[in-house]
């Protein structure tokens, strides 16, 4: 079953026909072709495709695409959509917190929704808030450190 | 995935209709945090899902004169973070709080926890204790189960095809009441539990009543009414170990990839008395 749905990503409106079982995830990478958002178990288990959905973040691969219809959706793309790195970004890159990279966008992504609601946390709030998103290359201290860095510069 | 067909009713009328679909499998749909992964893996198959999130009622939370209603569709966060649900309902604020990662939380939703009825479950030790009620509209009317009766055993509860859960009614606790979830799992974060209590504590004149809920130990949620009835005596050191000891023994945990029966077994008693503590300290402290 097709429909048609429409819905706004990364500030720009958009409507497209989608399938009914086909994931958010799938939609954003196969139609839209935004392949910042990557994908990992598609279980919901390690975050890699985490994306923020009217702010808050989600797991791409646990949302069907025909429920974005109606929805602000954001992506990993729009952080340095002016040229310029988001601070997080910077943060990420000073920090070298950074290693394969596969978990990054997820991580990015999971970071700006909980700064927004959480602008002021503590090293363990922050560890907390990252728990749906796995590094397995295990770089979580720097990732951390980051995030923390990043949170007094967006405050 | 396997293809199947979305639908998204605005009124029940619409909903049952499209329930009862001659020949076709059809399943109720909220959060997804449990439909997608199942059916992806080939142990759900359905021909269509008829998505119960703009069905009146399943988005509120509100007061009403018979207690708190939470609709089937209002996510984990969403009760984590309610001033309304904390206000006397903590424990269900707190299961809630505990359930996967905040990507999950985010989508995941009560009824969806409910009606996966997974005996590691979050939010159905809390709504023991609390004694809430499920409420059920099918197509002939509507229906009210105790949480009690709604479990039948692991992944099979009181909805029958053409049935969707529309939220749950939990009665405000009496002033004064206090309760705690404990949840251990084998990390901090995003993981399911292996032994999981609800605790709540009232006055009762000058005695205080006491309700504990045991999750993922046994095929459905449990009370423990001895271990109860022991904490009603006292809540001492010695009360508290006693019960402890009381709670492990009416559980009946299984051996798994996760842990074994004996270790859970251990477990339930060391989650009964953190939770017990827990909800003294909570009442100590006033909040």
């Amino acid at each position: 079953m097709l429909h048609e749905i429409t819905f706004t990503v990364n500030d720009e409106p958009v409507t497209l026909a989608v399938k009914s079982h086909h994931t958010l995830l799938r939609v954003l990478r196969e139609q839209l072709g935004l392949t910042g958002t990557k994908i990992g178990c598609e279980n919901g288990e390690c975050g890699a495709c985490t994306i923020l959905m009217d702010g808050e973040p989600v797991n791409g691969c646990m949302v069907l695409a025909v429920e974005a219809d109606g929805h602000k959706i954001e992506t990993v793309e729009n952080l340095n959509k002016s040229g310029e790195l988001h601070p997080l970004q910077k943060a990420f890159v000073e920090k070298n917190a950074i290693q394969c990279g596969f978990c990054t966008p997820g991580m990015l992504m999971m970071a700006k929704g909980y700064l927004a609601r959480n602008p002021h946390p503590a090293e363990d709030e922050v560890r907390q808030a990252i728990v749906g998103n796995l590094c397995r290359c295990t770089g979580y201290i720097r990732i951390v450190d980051a995030i923390l860095d990043a949170a007094k510069e967006v405050a | 995935m396997q293809p199947f067909d979305y639908y998204k009713p605005k009124d029940f009328e619409e909903a049952f209709h499209l329930m009862n679909m001659p020949g076709k499998t059809v399943y109720p749909y909220a959060g997804g945090t449990d439909f997608i992964p199942m059916s992806r893996d080939g142990f759900w198959k359905c021909d269509a899902v008829v998505d119960v999130k703009a069905l009146p009622g399943l988005r509120e939370i509100k007061e009403t004169p018979d207690g708190l209603f939470v609709g089937a569709a209002i996510r984990m966060n969403e009760i984590a973070n309610s001033d309304l649900v904390k206000s006397h309902w903590d424990v269900l604020a707190q299961g809630a709080g505990s359930v996967g990662s905040e990507q999950i939380r985010n989508r995941a939703t009560l009824g969806g926890n409910l009606c996966t009825a997974s005996p590691c479950a979050d939010t159905p030790p809390a709504l023991y204790v609390l004694n809430a009620t499920v409420i059920i509209r099918n197509a002939q009317g509507e229906r009210k189960v105790a949480i009690a009766d709604f479990f039948k055993w692991v992944r099979q509860t009181a909805v029958q095809n053409g049935d969707i859960v529309v939220g749950v009614v939990i009665p405000r606790p009496a002033a004064g009441a206090f309760g705690s979830y404990v949840k251990l799992s084998r990390r901090k974060g995003s993981d399911l539990s292996l032994v999981s209590v609800a605790a709540l504590t009232f006055p009762n004149g000058k005695a205080a009543n006491w309700r504990l809920a045991l999750g993922a130990v046994a095929p459905t949620p449990i009370r423990t009414p001895a271990a109860e009835a022991i904490l009603e005596e006292s809540s001492d050191e010695a009360h508290i170990e006693l019960a402890a000891k009381s709670a492990a023994d009416t559980s009946k945990p299984i051996s798994d990839v996760r842990a074994s029966e004996t270790y859970r077994k251990l477990m339930v008693a060391n989650m009964t008395k953190r939770a017990v503590r827990m909800t003294l300290s909570r009442r100590e402290k006033g909040g």
